[in-house]
């Protein structure tokens, strides 16, 4: 499921990762994440992030710089089954990577953590 | 900030992943053991026809094994796509070498799956894929046993036609 808000509710949401071009937030309450890039903040569910990652990681970035006279410099990253698509050049998709990327290892830093201080003390 | 990922799924997506492509692989064995089946009936070796039929229905039961685990996991999964089954063989003996060569590869796979759980301390699936490695232990010494026929007995005269009928023989009943 995915949706698009105007409103970023920063007060219930925890900021996962940043960068300059833009943010994931996570909401604890709706247990989901909203990606703010490319001038939208859209809500995603557990496998709609997954399907994200995904099909930006998906990209062969490396060819298309090599190769960029062959294609157009835009890449459209369909989710299926998540009613949303995003149509990024490809300096887009390196920054949504990067924002993804650092996401994915502050999801592992954070069940390390949990797992530290509340799963295993006890 | 809660562990959402955990709380959903208790094999990561890398484990995930790769247990999918055991889906396939597990698919693509058992569409492969249903060739045989044919080619050897064609060919007139029934035991041998009837053992790959066994033998694909067994894989298929692999296969659901993995599906349902990923499942039960909190992952998703994957119906595959099974392509490029090879039909026609040019030789008895070939279909047992290219047998084997299939069980060698599927527990090569699965050992690298095995490796890759125990780096992330996944041990509740290295638990899961015991039952496979015990598995493979019987399907490589099936396979094995099949070709060894070839040697003892020799393919000269009536000879394929013995193979075939003691390869409806063929057990493994270790207790180790
Ligand atoms: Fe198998
Ligand atoms: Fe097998």
């Amino acid at each position: 499921m995915v949706t698009t808000t105007q409103t970023k509710e920063l007060s219930t949401w925890t900021n996962v990762f940043s960068t300059a071009k833009g943010a994931i937030y996570q909401s604890d309450e709706e247990r989901c994440w909203y990606v703010d890039f490319a001038g939208k903040v859209a809500k995603f569910d557990y496998r709609c992030l997954l399907k994200l990652k995904k099909a930006v990681y998906h990209v062969d970035i490396e060819d298309r710089l090599l190769n960029s006279g062959k294609s157009p410099d835009v890449e459209i990253i369909f989710i299926c089954a998540c009613d949303h698509t995003y149509v990024l050049s490809l300096l887009q998709i390196i920054a949504l990577k990067e924002i993804l990327e650092g996401t994915f290892v502050m999801f592992e830093l954070n069940h390390i953590i949990q797992d530290t201080l509340y799963r295993l003390p006890y | 900030m809660k562990d959402l990922i955990r709380i959903k799924s208790l094999i990561s997506a890398e484990v995930e992943a790769l247990l999918n492509q055991q889906v396939k692989k597990e698919a693509y064995s058992s569409s492969v053991y249903l060739a045989m089946a044919s080619w050897c009936n064609r060919n007139g070796y029934d035991f041998s026809s009837e053992y790959f039929f066994k033998q694909a229905e067994e894989e298929r039961m692999h296969q659901l094994k993995f599906y349902k685990y990923i499942l039960d996991m909190g992952g998703n999964a994957i119906s595959p796509e099974v392509t490029g089954i090879k039909q026609e063989y040019n030789s008895f003996r070939e279909v047992f070498e290219e047998a084997l060569d299939q069980e060698i590869s599927v527990t090569q796979s699965i050992k690298n799956i095995y490796a890759r759980c125990l780096k992330e301390q996944d041990f509740v699936t290295n638990e899961f894929l015991n039952w496979f490695l015990k598995e493979q232990r019987e399907e490589e010494y099936k396979a094995r046993r099949a070709l060894e026929l070839f040697e003892v007995i020799g393919e000269e005269g009536t000879g394929r036609w013995q193979i075939d009928k003691h390869v409806g023989g063929i057990k493994y009943d270790s207790e180790a």
